[in-house]
């Protein structure tokens, strides 16, 4: 049997790999801009992982999906490499990383 | 005698692993590379209830995919080597991420133990985790224990034994990943089973997803296995590919990594964990962060650290480094007194003694630096170093860890090359390791300091604080200008990205610290050493033989007895010239004259030698650059180490043994000889500072890059480029008539 949590089908991510621009409550189109030119600090929502599909995997691997919330510690903007917190753990993104990782302010 | 078992340590990185696998394993460790790889294997023996374990360190990974050499060394050690239990890792306060790769070890069905390590983090973050739900949720024993202090560690490998007794087989999980996924591997698993693939070695589902995820092992394998039915397979797993790019703009490897964390999500969700705080506060090490790696105060920090770990190898590492001095001092003198003249003697002291002597000498230089940067290491700061680091790096294909190795070598000018070499393991890539350590030996070490020194001195000394500056920033410019043209030629390859997780900032615990430093500074006096050994004696052989033939000989011998019987009425008499050296009466005149005649036999006998002859040999090349053969000399010798330069140079200019520290007449000598102007000393500082590294870090470099072929192209390619420097250099100066 297939399991998602013993006894359970697991449906927590219907829709969710749909971009979040295109969902319900999705933020303005401006609002939505790569990782690589955020400014600030604060937290983010991922709404799209571009680039190839290597880079998405391995996003994916460290839980960087569409519709996650991040906290963004080191702004990325500027070329630099950006550090962000996501599910408990800090994880160092390079430009060209950020720069396929589409956001919008939370 | 008792059958003993084997036990994996598997785990994120920076979950804790290392600490667990000191503290079981103490001191009986091996380190070694998994075959073909320069991944680091470590092994150690564990006794506990009268039970042998083998335990192996596996490398830390976030993940079973194929995405680097860590993940592919940790997977096949778990389906190739099929140990007894593998114990996973687990980060208590970081539970979520962590799970993660849990959730794939169970997908692989492997005999596993979670042990929750950190809880005392997780709970002074306000984390409580409900280990024994986690367990029956989860299916696998969970035992929370804290690595650092040994706490739980006793019911961790009791743990173990009663799984190895209990026997039991390890079904892989099933987890669903959607619909779209879930019908196409149901659809492969029977193709899978029937026609065999791959099934001897890994579950039929598992090999099915990792076909969905498009893993380039495992497709290889299928492909060399069975390639019809790979082909199928693939077909099916393109098919949903593009169905799942043009309905949710996605990947299947995506959307199964999101199956995961909702798993994940929903066990944790079941009262496994409560938190106190906010789940998303931002910690010490968040709150530390922002300053420490902030734009302005971050290269600042990075600075002051880097200067003290540099100031700390080198300031406290130079007592016992001149107490090893003094010790192989005492026993060259030893033998010198003991053993009758001959080449057994000078074997003995200038090869065997001066030469292993010499490598031992570093040793203190690289156990201190060992420390510090497993200091750094274990703090968590050095990744910060690499992050702030990687922007700059990356320009030239290195990556923002390689700037470690550089400092260690000499990027503060008086670092060394064989530490900084052995730092690049902190490396991932491969490619960006062998570039880094290719390029680390153009800084400048303190062995090659005392020559520049003498040349800036001799040719430049109304400027010389500037011209040391200048030197500096040319051996950065080269050292990366070169790192840029091997990543773009033999080292082409994209950059990897930089895209890691940074550990929480941790006191390092003593028990790490050393064993850490012990195991690399081990590695290095066992496997250096015995290399050197061997060639520090062929390089003595060279400057010694052939000796002067034995007419030159007796026609020196002529010259003493001549010079000594014009001042026997002084109280020397002919015949007396053997006990020469010891004698308090002899005037001084006399000595200094001796002194002149040994100087000039000393000379003669390097002339004549392999050496020697190598340098007058290679003066119709050399003297494009600007090069007599004394100078050739100096620089052949230079490759066994690069203060041997200052001393040849001594005695190819007839000035006997010239002490490093005191090299006035040298310079005195140089500067007013007629082969020397400041453009040859332009050229001269240019190859020395660039060509060939000394013979330890060659040995260095094969033994990290694990080929001779790196070692041998790093001797070639970098004296090669130095000749081509000296050369234009000198070659420029005379155009424009600096130069004669």
């Amino acid at each position: 049997m297939t399991k998602n949590h013993p006894g359970q089908v697991c449906t927590h991510c219907g829709g969710k790999h749909q971009s979040c621009v295109l969902r319900e409550k999705a933020p303005d189109a401006e609002d939505v801009l790569p990782l690589s030119r955020a400014c600030g600090y604060g937290r983010v929502k991922v709404c799209r992982i571009s680039g190839d599909r290597r880079l998405c995997a391995r996003m994916a691997d460290l839980g960087i999906l569409p519709g996650r919330e991040m906290e963004l510690l080191c702004a990325a903007a500027g070329g630099h490499n950006c550090m962000v917190r996501i599910n408990g753990g800090t994880i160092s993104l390079d430009s060209l990383t950020t720069a396929n990782i589409l956001v919008s302010p939370v | 005698m008792a059958k003993s078992f084997n036990i994996a340590l598997a785990g994120n990185p920076n979950a804790g692993k290392t600490t667990l696998f000191n503290y079981l394993t103490g001191a009986r460790q091996h380190v070694g590379n998994y075959p073909g790889v320069t991944v680091e294997k470590k092994e150690g023996i564990c006794q506990h209830g009268g039970r042998e374990l083998r335990v192996t360190d596996l490398p830390g990974t976030y993940s079973l995919t194929a995405y680097s050499v860590e993940e592919l060394v940790a997977r096949n050690f778990l389906v190739n080597e099929k140990p007894d239990v593998v114990i996973d890792i687990v980060d208590a306060s970081n539970l979520e991420r962590n799970l993660y790769l849990t959730c794939q070890f169970m997908e692989l069905g492997v005999p596993l133990i979670i042990a929750l390590n950190m809880i005392d983090v997780a709970q002074h973050r306000g984390i409580e985790v409900d280990t024994e739900k986690l367990s029956s949720l989860l299916g696998v024993p969970v035992v929370p224990l804290v690595a650092r202090s040994g706490k739980g560690v006793n019911l961790l490998l009791d743990t173990v034994l009663l799984v190895i007794d209990e026997k039991k087989s390890y079904p892989p999980l099933r987890l669903s990943y959607g619909d779209d996924l879930d019908q196409v591997l149901d659809s492969m698993v029977p193709l899978i089973e029937q026609g065999k693939l791959l099934t001897d070695t890994y579950p039929a589902r598992w090999t099915g997803l990792k076909i969905l995820e498009n893993d380039d092992q495992i497709l290889d394998r299928a492909m060399k296995a069975d390639s019809t039915l790979a082909d199928i397979l693939v077909q099916r797993s393109d098919e949903v590919t593009s169905h799942l790019q043009r309905t949710v703009d996605t990947y299947p490897e995506a959307m199964i990594a999101d199956h995961r964390y909702g798993f994940i999500k929903s066990i944790l969700r079941q009262g496994v964990i409560s938190q106190r705080f906010d789940a998303d506060r931002l910690y010490t090490s968040d709150r530390i962060d922002k300053i420490v790696t902030n734009r302005f105060l971050g290269p600042l920090i990075m600075g002051a650290i880097l200067y003290g770990l540099y100031s700390f190898t080198f300031n406290y590492s130079s007592l016992p480094v001149d107490w090893l001095a003094s010790f192989f001092g005492f026993l060259g003198d030893i033998v010198n007194r003991v053993l009758p003249d001959g080449p057994i003697k000078s074997m003995l002291v200038s090869g065997v003694i001066g030469g292993v002597g010499g490598v031992l000498g570093f040793v203190p230089i690289i156990m201190f630096m060992f420390l510090g940067i497993a200091v750094l290491e274990d703090s968590g700061y050095l990744a910060r170093v690499a992050f702030m680091m990687d922007r700059i790096f990356r320009m030239f294909g290195l990556h923002g860890s390689s700037v470690m190795p550089f400092i260690v070598s000499g990027g503060i000018a008086g670092g060394c090359a064989v530490p900084g070499v052995m730092a690049t393991r902190t490396l991932r890539s491969p490619k960006e390791r062998i570039a880094t350590l290719l390029t680390v030996p153009f800084m400048n070490c303190g062995a090659k300091l005392p020559i520049i020194a003498l040349l800036i001195g001799a040719f430049f000394s109304a400027h010389q604080a500037q011209y040391m500056f200048l030197t500096t920033v040319v051996s950065w410019s080269v050292a990366l200008l070169t790192a840029k043209f091997l990543r773009m030629t033999v080292l082409r390859g994209e950059s990897t990205p930089f895209v890691m997780e940074l550990p929480p900032y941790r006191f390092p615990t003593f028990k790490g610290l050393f064993i850490h430093t012990w195991e690399r500074t081990w590695q290095y006096i066992k496997k250096a050493g015995t290399v050197v050994l061997a060639i520090s004696i062929l390089l003595w052989a060279m400057m010694t033989y052939p000796g002067l033939p034995a007419d030159k000989s007796a026609q020196f011998e002529r010259q003493r007895q001549e010079v000594m019987a014009a001042y026997a009425p002084h109280g020397v008499a002919a015949g007396q010239e053997k006990e020469r050296p010891g004698q308090v009466a002899e005037p001084p005149e006399l000595a200094a004259r001796l002194q002149v005649i040994d100087n000039m036999e000393a000379q003669a006998a390097l002339r004549n030698s392999l050496a020697g002859r190598m340098g007058i040999a290679l003066e119709p090349l050399s003297r494009f650059a600007g090069f007599d053969w004394r100078t050739n000399i100096a620089l052949v010798g230079g490759f066994a180490a690069k203060e041997v330069i200052v001393s040849t140079l001594g005695t190819s200019y007839s000035l006997g043994s010239v002490d490093v520290e005191h090299t006035a007449s040298l310079q005195d000598r140089l500067a007013r000889d007629k082969h020397w102007n400041p453009i040859v000393a332009l050229a001269a500082l240019a190859f020395i500072m660039f060509y060939a590294p000394c013979f330890v870090t060659v040995v260095c470099i094969a033994r990290e890059s694990g080929s001779w072929k790196w070692a041998i192209f790093s001797m070639v390619f970098n004296t090669f480029l130095a000749y081509s420097l000296a050369v234009a250099i000198y070659q420029t100066g005379r155009a424009l008539g600096l130069a004669p």
